[in-house]
């Protein structure tokens, strides 16, 4: 309410003050309606914020201007086919040879990995532990749309008709994304680790400490605000997922400490974690499937 | 002012498409200089024609815009609401300024409305933000002369073709 009446005295004051008497007759009417409306827009966010039916009437709602989605999505997609088309052959070619070069060292290093799962399932299996688990992924592509700088939300092109679930961990080459949020149709929405209210729990590779990882709103740089003070962290220590909750599988890498607050009057240390994820310009993402295959796959061999 | 079908359908049309706009994907190094298109139409309209856009359909755009942008429900139409208001308030006055003072006060318009949404942002607790945030106002007043010119031209040429 105050906020309207500060917003009015301030472009009262801009443009020399035109008298108490404005506020009557007409315009009175007008400002109890802004009243009216104002209110109304603050119930609205905070229902959103704190309720549960506004969230889910906007996702119905979410539903119906879906077409919307794919409209917007149109200059973009065309300016990158124009792009394609125009490309230079020199270019197209350097660029196959260095996908070459990658497919190359990536399938090397899964060599070694194939060797080092069977020796670990062997291990497993002499100490009778769970067997290890792998996970099957399914790929989506973000929706190309600018959303509102303040919501941690991203939309991929796939929904409940390719199988996607609410909660399903999302990733992408290089680390932890966020989570499945909202399923629909034909895409979903995903809320990113970067979220203030997403808390992601994590364990330090190097010595196993385990905590959680909150988001700080800030794409840049993730938060761990209860690592005890004498816990060991230095920076450069990779954090990776802990798989407890049920909701992120275990190993997976988010990022690394950035730098650690150690403050002798608080009772935790801050840890600052830079996300290895491209959270704010990734396009491609892997959606890891909800049911973990508990054996592992049937490995080719190479 | 009653105004006939067609003059509703382009006021319609031209929201709409701010609001595309706002949508469409910019390359990265344009993402901070984007202006608050909505915002500049509705300003637009409610200076041209008296009441048309009323307090409420500020209030239903803004919400349409939260819906298709993500934001927080309510955000917007609080933003738009108010915007409307300011605008009906001083609108005799500002109808009759000149294109820079004008554009000058729809500076002072969306400063006004970035103010009130950081204010939300910080409630929320989310991290305040850079200096990028207060360069969409300014954007919007450079543009204001040229989509003031624009759409009145568009409105002209309509009015030609008879239904």
């Amino acid at each position: 309410m105050c906020l309207a009446l500060q917003v009015n005295d301030k472009n009262l004051a801009h443009r020399e003050s035109s008298g108490p008497g404005r506020w009557f007759g007409e315009d009175g009417t007008r400002t109890a309606r802004l009243m009216i409306y104002i209110l109304l827009a603050i119930v609205l966010m905070f229902m959103d914020q704190f309720g549960h039916y506004v969230p889910r009437i906007r996702s119905a709602m979410e539903l119906a201007f879906e077409p919307v989605f794919h409209v917007v999505g149109w200059p973009a997609e065309a300016l990158q086919a124009l792009d394609q088309r125009t490309r230079e052959r020199s270019d197209l070619i350097a660029e196959n040879q260095q996908l070459l070069q990658q497919l190359l060292k990536v399938s090397g290093s899964v060599q070694t990995q194939v060797a080092l799962q069977k020796e670990n399932q062997r291990l497993r299996d002499l100490l009778g532990a769970t067997r290890g688990r792998a996970y099957l992924f399914q790929f989506a592509e973000m929706i190309r749309v600018d959303l509102d700088p303040f919501s941690h939300k991203v939309w991929i092109d796939m929904g409940a008709d390719k199988g996607v679930v609410i909660g399903q961990a999302v990733i992408d080459g290089l680390g932890i994304v966020g989570q499945v949020e909202d399923v629909h149709r034909h895409y979903s929405t995903v809320r990113l680790i970067s979220d203030p209210d997403h808390a992601l729990p994590v364990q330090i590779n190097r010595t196993g400490l385990r905590t959680v990882a909150f988001g700080t709103g800030e794409t840049s740089h993730l938060l761990m605000p209860n690592v005890p003070l004498q816990a060991d962290v230095s920076p450069g220590d990779v954090i990776a997922t802990s798989g407890l909750g049920d909701r992120f599988p275990p190993g997976f890498p988010v990022g690394e400490v950035e730098r650690v607050e150690r403050d002798s009057g608080e009772t935790f240390a801050k840890v600052y974690i830079r996300p290895f994820a491209a959270l704010d310009r990734g396009r491609e993402v892997l959606l890891i499937d909800p049911q973990y295959v508990t054996n592992p796959l049937p490995v080719e061999q190479p | 002012m009653k105004l006939n079908r067609k003059s509703r359908r382009l006021i319609f049309l031209t929201v709409a498409s701010a609001i595309l706009l706002s949508l469409v994907p910019l390359p990265e190094i344009l993402i901070p200089f984007k202006p608050y298109w909505v915002a500049l139409v509705v300003i637009y309209w409610s200076l041209e024609t008296q009441d048309t856009i009323s307090l409420g359909l500020a209030f239903l755009t803004g919400v349409v815009l939260d819906i298709l942008s993500g934001s927080l429900m309510g955000l917007h139409a609080l933003s738009l609401v108010v915007m409307v208001f300011l605008v009906q308030h001083f609108r005799s006055r500002l109808r009759f300024f000149p294109p820079w003072q004008q554009a000058l006060s729809v500076f002072v318009l969306l400063v006004n409305d970035r103010i009130i949404l950081i204010w939300i942002t910080a409630l929320l607790g989310e991290p305040l933000p850079t200096w990028k945030y207060w360069l969409p106002p300014l954007v919007g007043m450079i543009l204001w002369p040229w989509l003031f010119l624009l759409l009145d031209r568009i409105r002209a040429m309509s009015r030609q073709h008879k239904p």
